[in-house]
């Protein structure tokens, strides 16, 4: 029985017609957006508790940052309004 | 930092990697019969492994057969780069090269490669084993990433 995290069966893609480069692509763009490679690097040299709570407090304003960004920038785009200029 | 910026480097150090979509339709990712299916007549599982190990400073590369008894090692070093240049992707491009043009010679043509690590020879190792005739068939990482770094990792280094 296998595992759920066996290996060839975990963090694998296949190479579709002998293009690797689209292979690796595939990979690591699903491996750099999970996190995979930030935690590994994170973990070559010990983190100080210091440094680990800025990092996380910096993670959180981001997040916040980028939300409200993005709501504001779908705001500026939509579309298909009932009054397209109001005020006017 | 914010969304808004140029996106962080993925994978390897340098090599930037633009968006690509992929298609969940095309038998790209594994799946329960993924064990049985056949590549050039051989069974997945049967399939001889390339591992790829790319460090920083170099790149090891060993073929071995589906047990796990490995038949050829090669490595950056061996293959004539010495110091420095071991950690080149050229490096491990050439060494894959030569392991391959090896393993066709003891009949190992079609491979499955798992690669570990984050080195520069990462893509390139990959890349140099299909130059030299080999049959990629999958890419599987097993870069060993702790979430819980035990034992403490040195400290970091004093700039």
């Amino acid at each position: 029985m296998m595992g759920q995290h066996a290996k060839f069966i975990a963090r694998t893609v296949f190479v579709q017609n002998n293009d690797i480069e689209q292979a690796c692509r595939v990979i690591n763009r699903i491996m750099g957006s999970e996190g995979w490679f930030d935690q590994f690097r994170r973990t070559r040299r010990y983190e100080k508790p210091y440094m680990a709570r800025r990092r996380i407090n910096f993670e959180k304003c981001k997040a916040i940052y980028n939300e409200d960004m993005n709501r504001k920038i779908q705001f500026v785009l939509r579309a298909n309004r009932v009054d397209p200029f109001p005020g006017c | 930092m914010v969304a808004s910026m140029p996106k962080l480097d993925e994978g390897t150090q340098g090599e930037k990697l633009f968006d690509v979509p992929y298609d969940e339709q095309t038998n790209q990712f594994p799946d329960e019969g993924t064990p049985n299916r056949l590549f050039d007549g051989i069974r997945f599982a049967d399939l001889p492994i390339c591992d790829i190990n790319a460090t920083p400073n170099n790149t090891i590369m060993t073929l071995s057969n589906s047990a796990g008894c490995v038949k050829i090692i090669h490595s950056c070093g061996r293959e004539g780069f010495k110091n420095t240049r071991e950690g080149t992707n050229i490096a491990a491009q050439a060494t894959g090269i030569t392991l391959a043009t090896r393993g066709i010679g003891i009949g190992m043509k079609t491979v499955r490669v798992t690669v570990a690590g984050l080195g520069p020879g990462r893509m390139a190792a990959i890349k140099g084993l299909t130059m030299g005739g080999m049959n990629v068939v999958s890419i599987t990482d097993k870069t060993p990433v702790p979430w819980v770094a035990y034992p403490r990792p040195k400290k970091r280094r004093k700039l």
